[in-house]
C-alpha cells in the first residue's frame, strides 16, 4: 500500500467530523472517495496533506508515518493535491503557475539562485520545460500567457491538476475535479486522469460525479466521517448503505 | 513564443541602457555644479529608495509592515554606538550594524512570522514601538528625545565622498534586489504572497520564505540606517517614530508597490516636491495627502504604473483579448 490510513480521527470541538476512518491506497491505483455533501471527505484528505492536524489515528505513505507533518513535508514526500474551490496564484500566468509549481524538483539554493549558478539555470530551463510539456499534456498550453484569475471555470480545474503534476508525486490527490465541468470537460478530464495514471502516478479521487467510477479500481463510500462501504465499483454500487446514503431510506407504504 | 521573448529581450535592453544613462548622470552631476543644498537632498533621497524599496521587497510576500524604520533604527543605532563610545572604524561598526539588523530581523522573525495579512503589520507595528521604548529606556547610551549627536562622520565635512558613496550603495542595493525579485525566490514570494495554501501544497515552506523574506528586506533597511547614521550624524527618537514608518509606506504606495520602480518614484517625487515648495512648507502636507487620494483613487498601479495604465487606454480600444470558451478544452480530447 502506498498510502495507508488507520483510525483517522477528528473532531472540531464536540462534531466529530472523521470517525476512525481507516483506508489504503495502492500503487498505481485510482481510488475513488465517495459521500454525500458534508461526509467529511475534503477532511480527509486535509488531514492526509497536514493542512489539519488530526485528533487521532495514523497516517502512513510509502511505509513512513507522516501523521499531521507540515503540508510542505508532505509535497516533499510526494503527495500532490488540488483543491475544491480551485485557488491559484491568481496574479500568475498559467505558465508562472506550473514553473513555480516547479519548487522541490529540482530545488535551487537561495545562493545558488541569487548568483544564477549554472545548476540554478540548468534547474530553471528544466523547469520550463517540464511545465510547458504539462501544461500541453492538460491542453492549456495555447493560454499559457493569460493571467490565471482570467481563465474560465474549466481551464482553472486544469489549472489545479497541472499545478499538483509539477510536485512530481506519487501520489495525487484530486478534490472534486470534475465540480462545475460540463460533459466535455469531464470526459476530457477523465482522459487525463487515466494517462496521469498511465505514467505510473496513483491517484485519491474525491468525487460527487459519479461517471468517475469508470476510472477507479477500488472505492471507498463515506458518510458522517464514518466508512460506509469499500470495494470495487460494482459493490460499492450496490451497497444498501451506500445508496441509502445517497437516496434516502426507503419508505414502504 | 520567439516574438514574444525578442520583443521581452528588446525591452530588456532598452530599459538596461536607460538605467545606466540614469545612474551615469547621477555620477556625473556633483561635477557638473550641483549646488551643496541639491547634493545634501538628493543624498537623502538615496537612502530613503533604499528604505522604501526594502519596504517593498518585504511586500513581494505578501507582508505589510508599518514599523519598517526601527530595522533602519537598530543598523543605525548600533554602527553610531560603536563608533562613538568605543571608537571602532566606521568600516568595521557599518557591517556590524547591518549584521545586528539581520540578527534581530531573524529572532523576531520567527514570532512574528506565524502571523500574516494585516495582524502581521499589526505586530509590525508594536515592534516599531518597542524599539522606540528601548530607544528611550537605554538613553544614556542612545540619547532618547534628545537624540545621540557627534556620531563619527565617515567623510570629512566635504559632501561629495557622502554622494558617491550613497548612490553606489542604493544602486548596488536595487540591484541585488531585482535580481532577488526575478529569481525563483521572488517567484517563490510572490506564490507565498497570493496563496499560503497552495504553496505550501507543492513543497514551499511558506514560514520560512517569510522569514527569509523578512531578514532579506530587514538587512537593506540596516544599511540605509547605518549610511543615515554616519551622514546625518544625529539620531533621535523621531527619526526613527512610527510617523516616518508611515511616510515610506506612502512612498511606496504612492509609487506603486505593483512595480519595482515604483518605491523610487513615490520616494523622489515625495521628497522633491517638499524641497520646490519650500515658501509653502506649512502646506505639505496639504500636497501629500492629495497625492495619495488621487493615486488611490485613480492609479491602482501607482505613478510609477502611469505610463503603463495610459498605454492600456489606448491598446484596449484596439484589440481586446479573447480567451476561447471552456469547451474548448473538451474538444481536444476527442
Amino acid at each position: 500500500m502506498l498510502l495507508e490510513i488507520h483510525e483517522l480521527t477528528k473532531n472540531f470541538g464536540g462534531l466529530i467530523a472523521v470517525n476512525q476512518f481507516s483506508m489504503g491506497v495502492g500503487e498505481g491505483q485510482i481510488v475513488g472517495l465517495i459521500g454525500p455533501n458534508g461526509a467529511g471527505k475534503t477532511t480527509v484528505f486535509n488531514l492526509i496533506t497536514g493542512v489539519i492536524r488530526p485528533s487521532g489515528g495514523k497516517v502512513e505513505f510509502d511505509g513512513k508515518d507522516v501523521t499531521g507533518r507540515s503540508p510542505h513535508v508532505l509535497a516533499k514526500c510526494g503527495i500532490g493535491r488540488t483543491f475544491q474551490l480551485t485557488p491559484l496564484f491568481t496574479e500568475f500566468t498559467t505558465l508562472e503557475n506550473v514553473v513555480a509549481s516547479y519548487y522541490l524538483h529540482p530545488r535551487s539554493s537561495f545562493w545558488g539562485a541569487f548568483f544564477g549558478t549554472p545548476g540554478y539555470r540548468h534547474n530553471e530551463s528544466y523547469a520550463l520545460e517540464q511545465s510547458l510539456r504539462i501544461l500541453d499534456l492538460v491542453g492549456l498550453i495555447k493560454v499559457k500567457d493569460e493571467r490565471a484569475m482570467n481563465l474560465p471555470h474549466g481551464y482553472q480545474k486544469m489549472l489545479g491538476i497541472a499545478r499538483a503534476l509539477a510536485v512530481e508525486p506519487h501520489l495525487i490527490l484530486l478534490d472534486e475535479p470534475l465540480g462545475g465541468m460540463n460533459a466535455d470537460e469531464i470526459t476530457f478530464t477523465m482522459d487525463i486522469m487515466a494517462k496521469v495514471r498511465g505514467q505510473g502516478m496513483t491517484i485519491l479521487v474525491i468525487e460527487h460525479n459519479m461517471q468517475i467510477l469508470d476510472l477507479c479500481d477500488h472505492v471507498v463510500a463515506i458518510n458522517f466521517g464514518q466508512k460506509i462501504g469499500e470495494g470495487s465499483v460494482a459493490d460499492v454500487r450496490n451497497n444498501p448503505e451506500v445508496i441509502k446514503a445517497y437516496l434516502g431510506e426507503q419508505n414502504v407504504a | 513564443m520567439s516574438k514574444d521573448s525578442s520583443v521581452r529581450q528588446r525591452r530588456t535592453i532598452i530599459l538596461a541602457v536607460v538605467c545606466l544613462i540614469i545612474v551615469g548622470v547621477m555620477f556625473a552631476l556633483p561635477r557638473l555644479g550641483l549646488s551643496v543644498f541639491s547634493m545634501h537632498t538628493l543624498i537623502g533621497v538615496f537612502i530613503w529608495v533604499m528604505v522604501a524599496s526594502s519596504l517593498r521587497v518585504l511586500s513581494l510576500s505578501g507582508q505589510g509592515s508599518i514599523g519598517h524604520v526601527a530595522f533602519m533604527a537598530i543598523g543605525a543605532y548600533t554602527s553610531a554606538i560603536l563608533a562613538k563610545y568605543l571608537g571602532w572604524s566606521l568600516w568595521i561598526t557599518m557591517p556590524v550594524g547591518v549584521l545586528a539588523t539581520v540578527i534581530v530581523a531573524f529572532l523576531v522573525g520567527i514570532p512574528f512570522t506565524r502571523v500574516r495579512g494585516i495582524y502581521f503589520t499589526m505586530v509590525s507595528l508594536f515592534f516599531g514601538i518597542l524599539v522606540l521604548s528601548v530607544d528611550q529606556v537605554f538613553n544614556k547610551y542612545t540619547g532618547g528625545y534628545s537624540g545621540l549627536s557627534a556620531i563619527p562622520r565617515l567623510f570629512a565635512y566635504n559632501k561629495i565622498p557622502y554622494y558617491y558613496f550613497c548612490l553606489a550603495l542604493m544602486v548596488i542595493c536595487l540591484g541585488i534586489m531585482y535580481r532577488l525579485e526575478h529569481s525563483r525566490i521572488g517567484l517563490t514570494w510572490k506564490a507565498v504572497a497570493q496563496s499560503y495554501t497552495v504553496a505550501s501544497s507543492i513543497g514551499i515552506d511558506e514560514v520560512r520564505q517569510r522569514i527569509l523574506c523578512l531578514v532579506v528586506s530587514a538587512c537593506f533597511a540596516g544599511v540605509a540606517g547605518v549610511a543615515y547614521a554616519h551622514y546625518f550624524t544625529i539620531l533621535t527618537t523621531e527619526t526613527f517614530s512610527f510617523n516616518q514608518s508611515i511616510t515610506v509606506f506612502v512612498y511606496m504606495t504612492v509609487g506603486g508597490p505593483g512595480l519595482f520602480a515604483g518605491p523610487i518614484v513615490g520616494t523622489i517625487i515625495l521628497l522633491v516636491i517638499p524641497e520646490l515648495l519650500r515658501d509653502l512648507k506649512e502646506y505639505v502636507p496639504l500636497v501629500y495627502a492629495a497625492i495619495l487620494l488621487i493615486v488611490l483613487f485613480f492609479m491602482p498601479e501607482g505613478l510609477a504604473g502611469l505610463p503603463a495604465q495610459i498605454r492600456g487606454w489606448f491598446s484596449r480600444r484596439v484589440k481586446s483579448r479573447q480567451i476561447q470558451p471552456a469547451e474548448e478544452v473538451g474538444k481536444r480530447a476527442s
